[in-house]
């Protein structure tokens, strides 16, 4: 027993340091999504906090950009909605009316970015807005010129994003121009580029044509805007094209994002749980 | 040590801590190279320092370096990790006339051919750790190989002006 004593003691530096990596490995690995944001609004409220203030200045010293940025996005407002007056004169090739449920299907909060990050192999952001303000896991998040992300955690008043430039995280795609579809994934660096996936090379596609989000997406309403073709090529295999993504959202100087509901997405996720499944 | 000596290490402890979390935070050279310079805490901490002692310090600077960085842990157990073989590196790469007790840490006294396998093999197991626990994720093997190399050669070049531009 003391000669168990005294190894204990002798040997002190090293179970010290094993207990403390056990500890680390532990919370590294049990750390899941709602613990994230539990953890990040209770016990990470000072590091928020002074996060929040820093992310405050750098706001100040943005904003002419921001501003820019604003002006531009009225600018194209205001000719969508001319675009739209217009289109409900002249009408559709289909006489096709929406019901007022469907045409008001989404709904847009902006959001103040506290915390990001865009340098990890799996990129998080920290949002303002909680489900105090009606947030859920789920929702998309865009900003003025693209896709950003997607929420996977609310807490109150902060709510936890899943980045696009994040290796886990893939979004349902296709290209504008003829609709060929496809899903776009971060490859681990870089983050103004993504790969475009599962695009056969019988395809067409043309450096400088626009990626946007495809129908078939419950997270994302179509046609939301992801970047252009920047470099083409074969993937190794030879049945697809190796397509890099230049994203149209700049993450480094993001700072305000838009969460869009989906007020149908209940009855969407009903209807299609609904589909008979073959045993 | 003296004193008025440790006081300025705590100092400089402190300050390598808050450059890390809110200057380098955000900040990479081409999405490869990445400055940890919150390892000044173990691989600047005194020779005579007791090794339970540098563990917990560790322990305490890595995961403080994790709120910041929202990681939660694994800051910590690259830190505990490169702070517990430290006296391994240092028994490989005994100088010719051996420690004293007043050895300190740094390229005046322990010259080019210590200095910098030390810093070196510090930053290397570190950033190897790091880098491949953060991306949990063997697709990204040779992209965590890249990061690791630049990210040390970073480190060593830092370390090295650190010692050009200090004062004692």
């Amino acid at each position: 027993m003391n000669q168990l004593l005294q190894f204990l003691v002798r040997q002190r530096g090293f179970i010290l340091f094993v207990i403390l990596e056990l500890f680390s490995l532990w919370a590294i690995f049990t750390y899941n999504d709602y613990q994230h944001t539990i953890y990040f609004n209770t016990n990470n409220s000072i590091a928020a906090n002074i996060l929040g203030k820093i992310e405050s200045v750098k706001t100040y010293h943005q904003l002419l950009d921001v501003n820019e940025e604003l002006s531009k996005e009225n600018a194209r407002l205001h000719n969508e909605l001319l675009q739209l007056k217009n289109s409900k004169v002249s009408g559709g090739d289909l006489p096709y009316y929406a019901s007022r449920e469907v045409a008001n299907q989404f709904q847009m909060t902006a959001a103040k970015i506290i915390v990001q990050s865009t340098q990890g192999s799996q990129n998080y952001l920290t949002i303002d807005k909680g489900t105090s303000d009606g947030m859920h896991p789920g929702m998309a998040v865009v900003s003025s010129k693209g896709i950003v992300g997607k929420i996977i955690s609310c807490s109150e008043h902060l709510s936890l994003v899943i980045s696009v430039l994040n290796t886990i995280n893939s979004v349902s795609a296709k290209i504008k121009k003829n609709g060929e579809l496809g899903f776009i994934k971060w490859g681990g660096w870089q983050p103004e580029v993504v790969d475009m996936m599962d695009v056969s090379k019988y395809k067409k596609v043309a450096k400088g044509d626009t990626i946007v989000t495809s129908d078939f997406n419950s997270v994302f309403p179509p046609n939301v805007p992801i970047g252009v073709v920047a470099k083409l090529g074969l993937k190794e295999d030879g049945n697809f094209h190796d397509i890099k993504v230049l994203l149209f959202t700049k993450f480094n100087t993001l700072r305000y994002v838009y969460v869009i509901k989906n007020k149908l997405i209940g009855q969407q996720i009903k209807l299609e749980e609904s589909i008979p499944k073959s045993e | 040590m003296n004193a008025k000596g440790n006081i300025k290490l705590v100092f400089s402890f402190l300050l390598a801590l808050l450059i890390q979390v809110f200057l380098l935070r955000d900040m990479g050279i081409g999405g490869m190279a990445f400055l940890f310079i919150y390892t000044y805490v173990v691989i600047k901490a005194p020779l005579d320092i007791n090794k339970s002692l540098l563990v917990i310090l560790a322990f305490f600077a890595g995961w403080l370096v994790d709120w910041f960085y929202d990681t939660h842990g694994l800051h910590a157990f690259a830190l505990v990790l490169i702070a517990f073989f430290r006296s391994f590196i240092l028994n490989v790469l005994t100088p010719a006339n051996g420690y004293d007790d007043r050895s300190k840490i740094n390229l005046k006294e322990m010259t080019w051919l210590w200095y910098l396998p030390y810093v070196g093999s510090m930053l290397l197991i570190h950033h190897s750790v790091l880098f491949f626990l953060e991306a949990s994720d063997w697709s990204l093997f040779g992209l965590s190989l890249l990061k690791i190399f630049f990210s040390t050669l970073l480190g060593l070049v830092v370390f090295v002006l650190l010692e050009l531009f200090a004062k004692d």
